[in-house]
């Protein structure tokens, strides 16, 4: 299945969905299809890609702080064993007064270090995540701190101020 | 005044043995780093590290029993006591009837001593590193000990003054017999001999029990300063014993004869040859071994022990045995 | 004593191990010498890269990224540089992607005889790490004439390639070459497709199943080994790759089987490097004379990169696996809103984490080393600061008061006052 007939059975499925192509100037130029869809249709979303190609290689949640929402974007490589793969891109937001999205580990296993992750850095949390433990904060980590949000939840200047030394000397200026 | 001779002899072979099997481990790792294309430790290496960790702080874990300070005590004492049997060119000080079963017992001790020790640290690796031990520990005795009591049970015949006692080796060899059953059945037990060696000593296909990269030297996990330089003292000695009873099983021949020499000249000079016998039975069974081959599992290791090395001895044996019978002239 | 008696064993393999190069975290629950359950902990390496990465510009980012990991520094800078190319438009000149082709396979050959040296050391064989290693030392010293450095070569730059390629480079590339054809890959093909001892204890040990392989995305020779046809050089017709002719490699081509265990991985190795060395003859023989940089100036880059907008994802085959990096622009911005990057260590460690239970702990150290892990890549994310919790943590000045209070219980005499010196963070707030 090429990029267009991609597009066209997507866009037959979800037609309240964003998609468009881009293509980059490589000798070889390589085009990927970007999705923009809502939370209440991304698990159904995830599944119908799963449906497509059975084998579709999950790669990385990029999830972001776009100022009031959280956005999170899935990458994805399909058909590879058809020689070129398509690349997918799919990406959802949710409002930061309600940072859920569904998980979709149930679809691809191999998501859940990457929900992890993400919920760790940056506190957008997965409904139904079947292991919701930190994997790269230590343990003694401060809850509600969440590294990569941009807003007062974020790092503080004054962790910043002994970062790499875990114990602080003189003590943190008040 | 005989017995204070021998006690004296006995504390000069203990520091001798104490030198030579720890010059032995500086001369294999160099030996080892020259095939691998490295440099080496400077060779006195493993005296420098006994040394320094004679004087190092000795670190005990909180979840450790007696037992774990007092077995690098007990090997050491096992070594020691294994030397006054073991032969070194000429027939044990304390030798007697039978004290084939005594040195046997003695040096299979010494592991049992490490397993022990392992155990009673409360560390899960030492844990693991105990059980991988014990199960070597078992398998490899025996085809050893089916190929030595073969060995003197046929020496026997060739009339010694005291069958089964290690000092007969050096009245007659395996080799004198001369019949080409003989040779080959001595030749198969030889190459079983070498492999049992390096399971002694742990190194290549066997290095199971200390695993660094598996289990961190495993049963020597949680051992430091004093108590391991004690257990690293006596595993040197313990591979120059294992390696001298392969010596005087098979290569018993000294030079004393062939220089005239008498007395105390005689035991000297037998004693260098035989140093220099042994390491030459290290050289190939550990150090070549070592840089030739990687580590097993502990399952094809045990199965290499029972489906190959046990057959192999069995049928040493049975050549040996067979040419007495005289049912093949 | 209530319940039942538990048998299981939990032994932590990590953070520190000496199987492990890096410092991360396996605990395995073991019943003997079987593994029940395997659980991975990573994080014992965070720099918080992404976090330094927001006050960072463009161009400052491509050095950040070339220290993410040193054994792949150029594959990160490399990757990187593609996504920002894709988000600003830039077209590379042709000659500066065969040089990138010609560095990335020589990173590609040099990764792969470490980790082969790594696998042996694993397993008790010390001879073929010191030697593959001492082979190793011929391609690092082709690297360090090119960039300079043994790791960290510099090489890339948005939009083209910052050193050219000489005469002298060709033919000490072409010299080495040579030499690995006639001397090492014969031993190493020796060692890892014949040798008994290497074949007993890598046959059927750490087997991930290709269906494991696909459904946890493992990357890389992983997947190549257990038989998944996946290579980004392959799927993506990376820059002038397709032109070489690259096909993804499984251990099918040499020894006709696919079992997906460690001996698999390490025929794909040893196969890459033949691969590699083609396609570095190839690309020189086809390198065209030309520009190596789009943008000569540094500063009109940095300029034009401030206007641009949208996002881009470079994807790149790293020596271990697919690495992908993300951009996101903002206009008027010197430096992405966003960055973020996938190592392929992340997803090959949870796969060989599931493909562990069942194995013996003797498989565990060879099975990690053989999917060459990069934790230094993989731990990259936020910033770390233990001691903002609630927990009473003595400092460094409490346990020294501490230390100088016992030193004169025990002797009243002394007198000397020491003082807190050349520990901690420069710009803490004492020093």
């Amino acid at each position: 299945m090429n990029v267009e007939e991609f597009v066209k059975a997507f866009g037959g499925r979800f037609p309240e969905a964003e998609v468009r192509v881009s293509e980059n100037k490589q000798p070889h130029p390589k085009r990927r299809v970007w999705v923009e869809i809502d939370r209440e249709k991304f698990h159904d979303a995830m599944k119908f890609i799963k449906e497509l190609d059975p084998k579709a290689q999950f790669s990385i949640i990029i999830a972001r702080d776009a100022g009031e929402t959280l956005e999170a974007k899935y990458h994805m490589e399909l058909f590879w064993e058809e020689g070129e793969s398509l690349s997918l891109v799919i990406g959802t937001s949710v409002p930061k007064e309600n940072p859920k999205l569904p998980t979709v580990t149930d679809v691809f296993p191999s998501a859940l270090p990457y929900e992890r992750e993400v919920q760790e850095f940056l506190g957008l949390f997965f409904d139904g995540i079947p292991d919701p433990r930190r994997l790269f904060l230590p343990d003694d980590f401060p809850e509600g701190v969440y590294p990569l949000r941009l807003d007062d939840t974020g790092i503080k200047p004054e962790m910043v101020k002994n970062a790499g030394h875990p114990y602080r000397i003189g003590g943190a200026k008040k | 005044m005989n017995l204070l001779y021998t006690t004296l002899g006995f504390i000069g072979i203990y520091l001798y043995v104490s030198f030579a099997s720890l010059l032995w481990e500086g001369i294999d790792r160099k030996l080892v780093a020259r095939m691998q294309r490295r440099m080496g430790p400077p060779l006195l290496q493993p005296f420098y590290d006994f040394l320094k960790m004679v004087s190092k702080e000795s670190i005990i874990p909180r979840d450790s029993n007696k037992l774990f300070e007092l077995a690098p005590v007990f090997a050491l004492a096992a070594a020691i006591a294994l030397l006054a049997y073991t032969p070194l060119g000429f027939g044990p000080l304390f030798g007697t009837r039978g004290d084939i079963i005594l040195f046997i017992y003695l040096l299979t001790l010494i592991g049992f001593i490490r397993v022990l020790g392992a155990a009673s640290s409360g560390s899960p690796y030492a844990q693991i590193g105990a059980q991988r031990e014990m199960i070597i520990l078992v398998s490899r005795e025996a085809p050893m000990m089916l190929g030595i009591f073969t060995i003197m049970w046929r020496i026997r015949d060739l009339g010694v003054s005291k069958p089964f006692s290690l000092r007969a080796l050096y009245e007659h060899n395996i080799w004198e017999i001369g019949t080409p059953m003989s040779i080959i059945g001595a030749l198969i037990l030889l190459f079983v001999f070498m492999a049992w060696l390096a399971s002694e000593i742990e190194v290549g296909f066997f290095d199971i029990p200390e695993a660094e990269t598996e289990l961190a030297e495993g049963t020597m996990a949680e051992y430091s300063g004093r108590h391991l330089a004690l257990f690293e003292l006596a595993n040197a000695i313990k591979a120059f014993v294992s390696a001298s009873l392969v010596v005087a099983v098979f290569f018993p021949w000294g030079v004393s004869g062939y220089l005239g020499l008498t007395g105390l000249p005689a035991v000297i000079a037998d004693l260098l040859f035989h140093t220099l016998k042994v390491f030459a039975v290290l050289f190939v069974s550990m150090s070549i071994f070592r840089a030739v081959s990687g580590r097993l599992r502990i399952t094809q290791a045990v199965n290499m022990f029972w489906t190959r090395l046990l057959p192999a001895s069995i049928v040493g044996a049975l050549l040996l045995v067979i040419d007495t019978l005289g049912v093949i002239a | 004593m209530t319940g039942k008696l538990e048998y299981w064993v939990k032994v932590p393999v990590g953070p520190i191990h000496p199987a492990l190069e890096e410092p991360e975290k396996f605990i395995i629950t073991i019943d003997g010498e079987r593994i029940i359950n395997v659980d991975v902990k990573l994080g014992y390496n965070l720099r918080g890269i992404e976090w330094i990465a927001m006050r960072r510009n463009y161009i400052q980012i491509l050095y950040l990224a070339e220290r993410m990991c040193g054994i792949c520094s150029f594959s990160h800078n490399h990757t990187y540089s593609r996504a920002v190319e894709e988000m600003a438009g830039i077209e590379v000149p042709e000659r500066a992607e065969y040089i990138r082709v010609i560095v990335g396979e020589l990173e590609r050959i040099h990764s792969h005889l470490l980790n082969l040296g790594v696998v042996g050391h694993a397993i008790g064989y010390d001879t073929v790490l010191h030697l593959s290693w001492l082979a190793r030392e011929r391609v690092m010293d082709i690297l360090e004439a090119m960039g300079g450095n043994r790791v960290n070569y510099a090489v890339n730059m948005i939009g083209g390639v910052r050193r050219d390629i000489e005469e002298k480079h060709v033919r000490a590339i072409t010299d080495m070459i040579e030499y690995y054809r006639e001397e090492v890959m014969p031993k190493i093909e020796e060692v890892f497709l014949y040798d008994p001892t290497v074949e007993a204890r890598l046959r059927d040990s750490g087997v991930i199943p290709k269906r494991i392989a696909v459904e946890y995305s493992a990357q890389g020779p992983t997947a190549r080994g257990s038989g998944v046809k996946k290579d980004v050089r392959y799927n993506e017709r990376l820059g002038v790759y397709p032109d070489l002719g690259v096909k993804p490699i499984t251990p099918k081509e040499f020894t006709g089987i696919v079992k997906g265990d460690v001996f698999d991985r390490m025929v794909v190795r040893v196969g890459e490097v033949w691969q590699s060395m083609e396609l570095i003859e190839r690309a020189i023989d086809q390198m065209p004379e030309g520009k190596i940089k789009a943008v000569p100036k540094d500063n009109a880059l940095l300029f034009q990169l401030k206007k641009a907008e949208g996002e881009g994802i470079g994807r790149y085959e790293a020596p271990r696996g697919e690495l992908i990096h993300y951009v996101m622009a903002e206009k008027g911005r010197d430096g992405p809103a966003r960055w973020k990057m996938r190592e392929p260590t992340f997803p090959n460690l949870f796969a060989i984490a599931r493909a562990l239970v069942g194995e013996q702990v003797a498989d565990v150290p060879v099975a990690i080393a053989s999917i060459d892990p990069c934790l230094s890549c993989t731990d990259r994310v936020a910033v770390v600061d233990a001691n903002t919790g609630k927990k009473t943590v003595l400092t460094e000045k409490d346990l020294l008061k501490l230390s100088i209070e016992k030193t004169k219980d025990l002797n009243p005499k002394i007198r000397g006052k020491p003082e807190v010196v050349g520990i901690g963070c420069p710009r803490g707030d004492v020093l």
